[in-house]
């Protein structure tokens, strides 16, 4: 098996690309594909001839596994998350896995470990989220 | 799994069948051109999978190319691409349970393999519907459970186009769920 050297996700080795790019969450990605899904219906006749199966297949997962299907929660959850001071792709994996303690979220992201003076804004966001995910919830 | 919208360039070729008087026409065909293009690319051992583009920010003067008559246009789109990192955590639904290990598909990563080594505590029962199952009882591993994993390590397999992925249970707050 072989995987770059240094990358770890654990310790926020991720390469240069993930650092700097436009992180998204499931449910971000859940509407960008629902609207995509309906420009291709509307676009062409034949809407099955467009979709592939990477498409397909990722659309699947990221509805069964986004939390919050409503625009305005999942701008409020990247509101929330982005209070403090998090790189993109922390605050995806922590919109994406909706840890309910701090613990959790400590598993999830271990490199959040080393900001241990951060821990303590980061309970409140996170139980404003579990809130709003258990609202809106229907997965 | 982290989604990532990135910026990329390409160069869509245009068949000349394609190619119309008409300017509004042709940016379509080049759009067109292009989701297929991607689809068709399904993924890359740099990028990752490539999801969907999202917006076509330019398209560059084209240039003919003389054996074919088709036209290159460089062009320069937005992309939401997904690849795994190693130590990430992931879910992932089962969907072979074996002897030795467990295969998970998660997205449209298909090749997860978390072998029974490293799942412990977990104890290998083989019935109608073959799982694996904690030693105090209390969870289960079976065919369509979702499990959460972090990733062990990544491999990018030239031939399938996709990247096969070692799982592992060893850590807090991860197995079925």
């Amino acid at each position: 098996m072989s995987a770059d050297e240094d990358e770890n996700a654990a310790e926020l080795k991720i390469g240069e690309e993930f650092l700097k790019a436009k992180c998204l969450m499931n449910c971000e990605v859940a509407l960008i594909l629902d609207r995509r899904l309906e420009q291709l219906q509307q676009m062409s006749d034949d809407p099955t001839n467009q979709m592939s199966q990477v498409f397909e297949k990722s659309h699947q997962y990221v509805k069964r596994f986004s939390r919050y299907k409503n625009q305005d929660a999942v701008k409020q959850v990247r509101e929330i998350l982005s209070r403090n001071k998090l790189a993109e792709f922390e605050l995806c994996v922590l919109g994406n896995l909706c840890p309910e303690t701090v613990e959790e979220a400590i598993a999830m992201v271990p490199s959040l470990k080393m900001e241990d003076d951060h821990m303590l804004l980061d309970m409140d966001p996170l139980t404003n989220m579990v809130q709003l995910s258990s609202s809106e919830c229907s997965c | 799994m982290v989604f990532l919208d990135i910026e990329m360039q390409g160069n869509v070729v245009v068949p000349p069948d394609q190619l119309d008087s008409k300017g509004l026409l042709l940016r379509k065909g080049i759009i067109l051109r292009l989701l297929e293009d991607i689809a068709g690319r399904k993924a890359s051992k740099e990028h990752g999978y490539y999801i969907a583009v999202t917006t076509l920010n330019s398209v560059a003067e084209g240039r003919v190319q003389e054996l074919t008559g088709s036209v290159g246009f460089p062009v320069s789109f937005r992309c939401i691409t997904l690849k795994p990192c190693k130590g990430e955590i992931l879910v992932g639904i089962v969907d072979k349970v074996l002897r030795h290990g467990i295969f998970l598909k998660s997205g449209p990563i298909e090749n997860i393999f978390l072998s029974e080594k490293k799942m412990q505590d977990y104890k290998f029962i083989m019935t109608e519907d073959p799982s694996f199952v904690n030693d105090k009882q209390q969870s289960k591993m079976e065919y369509g459970s979702r499990v959460r994993f972090k990733v062990l390590g990544i491999k990018w397999m030239e031939w399938d186009r996709g990247f096969q992925m070692l799982a592992t249970l060893a850590g807090d707050f991860l197995g079925p769920i």
